[in-house]
């Protein structure tokens, strides 16, 4: 959630398309992004029961190459890197020395030398910065953000109102896995990955800014009629908080680390030394962090980020994330709280502009996709 | 009705319309606000017998992703709120000139009246906007 402090706000390729679309637009990790086109409600509706479509060209993509790419990742990150086969993705954290997070990424590996990092729009300058400054042999960086467009289908038709277009059996494609295949509309090679942040089934497309447009419109011209929504950012944020995912800068900070927020099964303590190591081992001895809960309001006021949780009337934590969720029809929030607060079925308040209001520690996700 | 804009109301520059009858105004938004706003789920409203200054924040209207302030576009004694609008905030978005409205306020000066905006004006702000 941060603008470009020189003031000058960034356009993704398909800006226009967004305009024609009647999206309405505000500033979003240094661009000018949708944050919704026709009402938060029906785009998410679209996503959770036909598909919707994204411009998440704002996130940055980092090409890799180089024989010494995996084991350079490894030392940096909490997640194996070296084992990924190509055509894999894989969610991963970059980590500080006290165990915090300088982003959470995915990286592909699209064959034995080439891969694609991808991180987060507000952290891009920051990850840029950070890589750079960690180089090894072997290892080859060129930052492509702004060059290359991201779109993305999410929702159980986009297997179905994607196919036609791309070139490889879509289906066939399991999920975190990704390829390179010829799509409708562009001239390139794209890399289509079966990947997501919305709690659905869905691809993102990785493609040439100059081709962004071609497809976009291609993919809403026959498919709109049946329910494929353009989708905004605002959708976007309520759909990962109902699919349990965590959003850098909410869930997971310099300060909040990835043991905190959950991630514990992308934590691979079995490698010899990655940054911040010692650090998240001594957190996860100690078993004393406050950690990221889920949480749903009693009755119909909305948590918002930063709002005060209490038990028994002490202050136990803080609401991180916070929305009406559709899906589950309640006002649902993560909140960052001490251990002995974050039990499934604590009784808690949070304290909405001075009056506390009942809430319940529940599991998360709030949403999970039923089976197909 | 020109742009969505009712004639016979007086509005406010925070997008806030009323109604007057003898000295009671009935108050809400404006359809341009509740389109900016987008889906609302939550509207906090002041209670029955609470004082308002004219132009204070007085509650919060919340969308799914925001919380905006309410800025009276009147102030006085408040003799009513829109009930409904806890089990129905969409409402406020169906029908922000009906259904949606939000409370009524006996008004402690009619002078007060003069610094809002007629129709024509009003259309004019946000036509600029």
């Amino acid at each position: 959630m941060t603008t470009e402090i020189n003031g000058t706000l960034r356009r993704t390729a398909l800006y226009d398309a967004h305009l024609a679309l009647g999206a309405r637009i505000v500033p979003f990790g240094g661009f000018e992004m949708p944050v919704q086109y026709s009402s938060i409600l029906k785009e998410h509706d679209a996503v959770r029961n036909r598909a919707g479509l994204f411009d998440l060209s704002h996130m940055a993509q980092f090409a890799l190459s180089g024989p010494n790419v995996g084991a350079w990742a490894e030392a940096l990150t909490v997640n194996k890197v070296a084992n990924m086969k190509p055509g894999q993705a894989r969610y991963n954290i970059f980590t500080n020395e006290h165990g915090g997070a300088h982003d959470d990424v995915i990286f592909y590996r699209l064959d034995d030398d080439r891969w694609l990092l991808v991180v987060n729009a507000g952290n891009a300058d920051k990850m840029w910065a950070h890589v750079s400054a960690n180089p090894a042999d072997g290892v080859t960086m060129t930052n492509l953000h702004g060059e290359r467009a991201l779109i993305a289908i999410q929702g159980p038709r986009s297997v179905e109102w994607l196919q036609p277009y791309v070139e490889s059996d879509i289906a066939a494609l399991k999920y975190y896995a990704c390829a390179e295949t010829r799509v409708k509309g562009a001239r390139e090679p794209v890399v289509i990955a079966r990947t997501g942040y919305t709690g659905e089934d869905g691809f993102e497309l990785f493609l040439p800014s100059e081709e962004a447009v071609g497809v976009w419109d291609l993919l809403l011209a026959e498919n709109r009629d049946r329910g494929l929504e353009p989708c905004g950012l605002g959708a976007r944020d309520v759909l990962r908080l109902e699919a349990g995912m965590p959003l850098y800068g909410h869930e997971m900070t310099e300060e909040i680390t990835p043991l905190q927020a959950g991630l514990t099964w992308a934590i691979k303590f079995d490698k010899p030394a990655f940054t911040g190591k010692d650090a998240l081992l001594a957190q996860r001895d100690s078993n004393g962090y406050a950690r990221i809960a889920g949480l749903t309001m009693d009755g119909r006021v909305p948590a918002r980020a930063g709002y005060p949780v209490l038990a028994d009337g002490v202050r136990v934590g803080e609401i991180r994330s916070g929305s009406f969720g559709p899906t589950v029809q309640k006002n649902v929030a993560t909140a960052l709280v001490e251990p002995h607060a974050a039990a499934e079925g604590t009784r808690l308040e949070v304290e909405v502009r001075g009056t506390r209001h009942a809430a319940m520690i529940v599991p998360l996700p709030f949403y999970k996709r039923p089976k197909a | 009705m020109a742009n969505g804009v009712p004639a016979g109301l007086l509005y406010s520059k925070e997008h806030e319309w009323v109604l007057m009858d003898g000295d009671v105004a009935t108050v809400g938004i404006t359809d341009y606000a509740q389109s900016s706003l987008g889906d609302i789920v939550y509207v906090e409203l002041p209670r029955v017998g609470a004082t308002l200054t004219q132009f204070d924040s007085i509650g919060v209207i919340e969308s799914v992703k925001a919380v905006s302030d309410i800025f009276t576009p009147v102030g006085g004694e408040v003799v009513g709120t829109n009930g409904d609008l806890d089990n129905n905030p969409a409402s406020v978005n169906g029908d922000p000139y009906g259904a949606g409205w939000f409370y009524k306020v006996k008004l402690a000066d009619m002078g007060q009246t003069n610094d809002l905006l007629s129709s024509e004006q009003y259309e004019q702000l946000i036509a600029e906007a």
